[in-house]
């Protein structure tokens, strides 16, 4: 009988371990490993192979030095910039206390419609027939990513999945 | 045990029974368990949970199931299952670099996923459901999934003519045809030239024995103090398209021996007018004259020059033609003189355009050459060489064919053994398994085999044939990505019919033009009809843009429209008959089929409409950013100060309307101009003239040196 005793303890014992197992598990679910395992490409690839720039920001900068380089940037591949020619001088891409200040919406719209349609130099001309909606849209996400200083999208600032 | 107590059931009994079944139970709920604990299983889960955790959880929610997910594209035989774990590659407001893999939505691309599937661009095994086999190399499993970094080694693997997106390919590509691997390797996609290396048959005539040895031996001129060569000039990151070849002593005295003897055709010296070698050899201004010719005839447009600045050696310069740094002490000043006045008699294939000497320039420019562009240690590592033996020669000749010399150079009489390297055009779908690694301590995959195998051939392979490139890491992994495109035969026809095959350029120019077009090599700057080089502007439209009396001043006296470039048109001292021939044949044949110059008349304009043309250019559209006219403005576009006399009223209204209509990358943008609008901005434009003035050659080399340097 003793035994029986015995054996149906270590049952509830092994009940209560799994039921608090459960719980626990339950618990933890917030900082799941998992979630972290496979946080980057880096940890199937080499991280020295790792492009800085996603597709959409690697087209942007495509872009970028077909067509913006030339007086959105102090040296350009020719050479000289064209900067220094215009009045007022142009923002760099890079300029984030300017361009982070500006909505998506904004630059989308400046790009697509030039300064003059925003009361701005009309010596940025309007892209909008000469570029894709797509194409405008990867300047900006270039434009985001190479910002200084760096540019934080606005909303969910304090999402427990934020980059560390 | 007593025959009575047989039978009954004992306590103790009870507790084995009871333990007994306990680890049945324990056993029996493994399997489901294992189950439940599957990988993909449990990233169901924790997608469940993370997409509770956001903002949106009822649209990331909304094509949840518990089980596998897959895209099953029967045609071309993709079964990914990668959208199991990764389920919210379509969900646009998991873009976010926070977001954790592997959950986050796949950057927007040109293609939909569901169409295409996962493995088709990035490889690894669809049908698995682990993380390992799934994405590395397993003994079941062997294709690994592909670095992002030569991702767009899968756009190529279809699309065989060269994308914009794609820059990586397209240079990879590039580099495979300019480094001759064509010559040994059989490569899917990757046009084989005329000429592959340059044509030896005369070598002799034009080299001595020491320094093909020198040549042979390190294939590198230019040479810093630390003994680096750095060949990353601004314009120029071209290393010598000649490898280094694995040589012994005594082979690289066999071949020095061999080539050196080659002299089939014979060098027939051109005298110079003894009355300007008289007038000129005792001028102290001579080599500083050769010089300044050197730099007005643009010879730096195809060829460059070492520089050395603070320290650092530079190559400045064009990367058509060879680096010319040390040519003085290469080549023999008669095979000098004889090649600047006919290229072709020496070398068929050439791309060296023939300029129109004078002896005075011809002296006063190969004196600059031989003088200055000289470096007296170039030969001073190389041991005494006697006159070739015959045995010597022999041997020579064996190793020309051996070593694959023969695969890219010319020779008479000797013909290159068929398919000397491997055939390259399914290396980009192999298996590591099907690969040598020999000793090499490298991953077993095949990015880093091709990136050891290109970077030392050897370390793959101890009896390898291929000779040593050096690669900068940009060029290597572009070779790299290139090789991984090409992934043989399409499996199925559905991928057949996916492929986007590079269009073959041609042009064949006619009549008399063809003849002045052959001499003075236009296409090896610019572009007809898709054929030709892309240093200069595309002529395909030349005759719809500009006027015919403008093409004959410009050919005769190239005055560059853009002021930021480096890299001019050569001065070619054409004559007026080959001016005109050329600009004839521009002006009728090169026209754009939608642009007719004989349509529009200058005359019609009114002074009326070039007023507000002039307004709309200068402060409604504010052109003068982009373009100068006289001495203010920017300098992105052409200068327009001769728009007038330049281009034709029909190519600027046309260009008006939509720039990229006439050359698809301009990087004009294309406006909302009215129609009026364009008529006045067009009747500006044809009013503005200005003559084309002398160049003024002091001013000339000082804008040169400053832009050079401004250009870094």
């Amino acid at each position: 009988m003793r035994i029986r005793n015995l054996a149906v303890a270590a049952l509830g014992v092994a009940a209560l371990c799994g039921a608090s197992g459960c719980r626990k598990h339950a618990r933890t679910a917030k900082v799941d490993p998992l979630l972290a395992a496979y946080d980057s490409e880096a940890d199937w690839n080499d991280s020295t192979k790792m492009i800085p720039l996603g597709y959409q920001q690697a087209q942007g900068k495509r872009v970028f030095y077909q067509y913006c380089v030339w007086c959105h940037a102090d040296s350009t591949p020719a050479g000289p910039s064209n900067r220094s020619n215009l009045t007022p001088v142009p923002a760099l891409l890079d300029d984030g206390a300017t361009l982070n200040a500006e909505s998506d919406e904004y630059l989308g719209n400046i790009i697509t419609l030039g300064g003059s349609a925003l009361g701005k130099s009309a010596m940025m001309p309007p892209y909008g027939r000469t570029l894709s909606p797509e194409e405008i849209r990867s300047v900006i996400a270039f434009t985001r990513a190479i910002a200084q200083p760096p540019y934080q999208p606005p909303g969910r600032p304090g999402s427990q999945y934020s980059a560390r | 045990m007593p025959a009575e107590a047989m039978g009954k059931v004992t306590d103790r009994m009870r507790f084995v029974f009871a333990v007994l079944s306990l680890i049945f139970l324990a056993v029996l709920a493994i399997s489901p368990f294992k189950d439940y604990r599957r990988e993909w299983k449990q990233y169901k889960r924790s997608y469940l949970r993370f997409a509770q955790g956001r903002p949106d959880t009822k649209r990331l929610t909304a094509d949840y199931s518990p089980g596998i997910d897959q895209i099953w594209l029967p045609g071309m035989n993709v079964v990914d299952r990668c959208t199991t774990c990764h389920q919210g590659i379509t969900q646009s407001s998991l873009a976010d670099k926070s977001v954790p893999q592997p959950f986050r939505a796949h950057p927007p691309i040109p293609h939909n996923m569901r169409e295409w599937g996962c493995t088709i661009c990035h490889r690894g095994q669809g049908p698995a459901t682990e993380v390992a086999e799934a994405h590395e190399s397993t003994l079941a499993w062997e294709q690994p999934v592909l670095p992002t970094h030569f991702i767009q080694a899968s756009c190529g693997t279809c699309h065989q003519s060269d994308l914009p997106q794609t820059p990586q390919l397209a240079r990879g590509r590039q580099l495979l045809a300019e480094f001759n691997c064509q010559g040994c390797h059989k490569m899917q996609g990757i046009e084989r030239p005329a000429m592959l290396g340059p044509d030896l048959t005369s070598i002799g005539t034009k080299v001595s024995r020491e320094w093909i040895y020198k040549w042979l031996k390190e294939p590198r001129t230019i040479v810093d103090k630390d003994g680096n060569v750095t060949v990353n000039g601004y314009e120029t990151e071209e290393e010598p398209r000649m490898p280094k070849f694995r040589l012994s002593e005594t082979e690289l005295r066999a071949l020095a021996a061999y080539l050196s003897v080659q002299k089939a055709k014979a060098l027939r010296p051109y005298k110079i007018s003894p009355a300007v070698v008289a007038a000129w050899s005792k001028n102290p201004e001579l080599i500083s004259q050769g010089e300044l010719r050197f730099r007005q005839m643009f010879c730096t447009t195809c060829h460059s020059l070492a520089v050395t600045r603070a320290g650092e050696t530079k190559l400045i310069g064009g990367d058509i033609g060879p680096e010319l740094t040390k040519v003085g002490s290469k080549v023999n000043t008669d095979w000098l003189i004889a090649w600047l006045r006919d290229p072709e008699a020496y070398l068929p294939h050439t791309r060296m355009t023939r300029y129109g000497w004078s002896d005075e320039d011809l002296y006063k420019v190969s004196q600059y050459i031989t003088t200055k562009l000289v470096d007296s240690d170039l030969l001073s590592d190389v041991p005494k060489l006697d006159p070739p033996a015959d045995e010597e020669i022999q041997l020579g000749r064996g190793l020309f064919i051996e070593k694959g010399c023969a695969s890219c150079h010319t020779i008479e009489g000797v013909n290159p053994q068929k398919d000397f390297g491997p055939d390259l055009s399914a290396l980009g779908g192999k298996n590591a398994s099907e690969l040598e690694f020999g000793a090499a301590k490298i991953p077993h995959n095949l990015v880093s085999y091709i990136q050891a195998k290109l970077e030392d051939p050897v370390s793959v392979n101890p009896a390898a044939r291929m000779p040593r490139y050096s690669w900068n890491q940009p060029d290597l992994d572009a070779v790299t990505t290139a090789l991984l495109s090409m992934k043989g035969a399409p499996p199925t026809s559905a991928f057949e019919n996916l492929l986007v095959p590079r269009k073959p350029s041609s042009f064949r120019a006619t009549g008399s033009f063809a003849e002045v077009y052959e001499r003075y090599k236009c296409y090896a700057c610019h572009r007809f009809n898709g054929y030709g080089g892309d240093l200069a502007p595309d002529l395909t439209y030349e005759g719809s843009r500009a006027e015919r009396q403008w093409l004959v001043e410009f050919l005769k006296s190239p005055q560059t429209l853009r002021p930021t470039l480096i890299l001019r048109m050569p001065q070619l001292n054409m004559s007026d008959k080959d001016a005109a021939t050329l600009a004839d044949y521009l002006a009728l044949v090169m026209q754009h089929p939608a642009v007719n110059p004989a349509s529009k008349d200058a005359k019609e304009f009114t002074p009326a409409m070039a007023t507000l043309g002039k307004q709309l250019y200068e402060v409604k559209y504010q052109c003068q950013s982009c373009h100068t006219i006289g001495s203010s403005g920017g300098y992105v576009g052409p200068n327009l100060s001769n728009a007038g006399g330049w281009l034709t009223p029909a190519w600027i209204e046309a260009w008006l309307r939509n720039p990229q209509a006439l050359i698809p990358d301009s990087i004009e943008p294309r406006r909302n101009f009215t129609d009026e609008e364009i008529l006045a901005l067009t009747a500006y434009l044809v009013t503005l003239r200005a003559g084309i003035k002398p160049q003024k050659t002091a001013v000339n080399i000082g804008a040169l040196a400053s832009e050079q340097g401004a250009g870094r």
